[in-house]
């Protein structure tokens, strides 16, 4: 049995099944990879947004902790921050005692992450408890500073005479930078 | 000579099962494309999402690390001015306590605090009031007690009291 198919149709029905395998070939080759891969990726980019958003929750968290700190510890950060001044120091404690000297500050010494200065102080008072008060006022001072041993109280006709160090502790400025 | 009644009617490629089959392909050519075309810019998104998010990660580890640093030396400082504050205050305690210690009838003209040592020197009427009033308090707080007397004049006495905590250790 003879078919007999007339040429345009035949060149339709080549061109329509070359036409249909190009489709076929570019889906399976090109599209349905390309596919595959857009979710594996959009799964990976969800992925990495949802620990950025944890990352980013945790920053926030440690943020808030900081501006905390920061906000209790104000005044130890300034007095930490804040250059000792001799003169200062004097005028304000001066009122302690009936006479205040601060030796010149020596060389600071690195300890830690800390600067401290040693400062020889000799004074006068007239009783024990302008000492007691002086030590409960350096508390609230502007800078941070502990009275150390040796102290030696002396009689000095109605006064009594006072000797000790004093150590300053200020920030690295160095270190402070570094953060 | 004429072989038909019609017009001839002029032949076109385009017959209407070609324009069919075209518009049919061209819908699915575009479709396919279009659907590539998306494929490619979210791979493009995808791309620069990551890449931004890796940026924002950078960023916010940066930031974390100074932060925690700075977390670290307040709290560092923190420590530091609360131990400084507490050892005033055990100093002065230890002052106050020295001083409450020596009774009105004897009268101190020298008081010298080491870390461990004490050396007191002064003026008592005799040396019984130093040992009960004196001597006895010191020994229940420090591990060796020296006293040496030397005669006032006044039939007072001067008397010079070295005290040490921590036998063997006699620094200041």
């Amino acid at each position: 049995m003879k078919i007999n198919i007339p040429r345009p149709t035949l060149y339709l029905i080549i061109l329509s099944l070359l036409l249909f395998i190009f489709v076929l070939v570019f889906s399976f080759t090109v599209l349905i990879p390309k596919g595959k891969e857009y979710r594996k990726e959009r799964i990976t980019v969800k992925k990495a947004e949802k620990e950025l958003r944890r990352y980013q929750d945790f920053h926030n968290e440690t943020t808030t902790e900081l501006q905390d700190l920061q906000k209790k510890n104000r005044n130890i950060i300034i007095a930490f921050d804040k250059v000792f001044n001799q003169e200062r120091f004097e005028k304000q404690y001066k009122k302690y005692f009936s006479s205040l000297q601060l030796s010149k500050l020596a060389t600071p010494v690195k300890n830690d992450e800390f600067l401290s200065y040693e400062v020889n102080t000799t004074s006068q008072m007239s009783s024990p408890k302008s000492f007691y008060d002086f030590i409960e006022a350096l508390n609230k001072a502007d800078w941070i500073i502990g009275v150390n041993f040796p102290i030696a109280f002396k009689r000095d006709g109605e006064l009594i005479k006072s000797s000790f160090t004093m150590k300053v502790y200020c920030a690295d400025q160095n270190t402070t930078k570094e953060k | 000579m004429k072989y038909s009644y019609i017009k001839p009617r002029p032949k076109s490629v385009f017959t209407l099962e070609v324009k069919l089959l075209s518009t049919f392909f061209s819908i699915s050519f575009l479709m396919l494309f279009m659907t590539y075309a998306f494929l490619l810019f979210k791979d493009y998104s995808f791309e620069k999402s990551l890449k931004s998010i890796e940026k924002r990660d950078t960023q916010l580890h940066t930031s974390l690390a100074k932060m925690k640093e700075q977390i670290v030396y307040i709290e560092k400082e923190r420590a530091l001015a609360q131990s400084i504050q507490t050892e005033n205050t055990v100093l002065k305690d230890s002052i106050t306590n020295l001083f409450d210690l020596v009774p009105p009838r004897i009268t101190l003209s020298t008081a010298m605090l080491g870390k461990k040592s004490l050396i007191l020197k002064g003026i008592t009427p005799n040396k019984d009031v130093y040992n009960f009033m004196l001597q006895a308090p010191l020994r229940s707080i420090f591990h060796e007690t020296y006293s040496s007397f030397y005669p006032a004049g006044n039939g007072w006495m001067y008397f010079v009291s070295t005290n040490y905590i921590d036998e063997g250790n006699h620094e200041n």
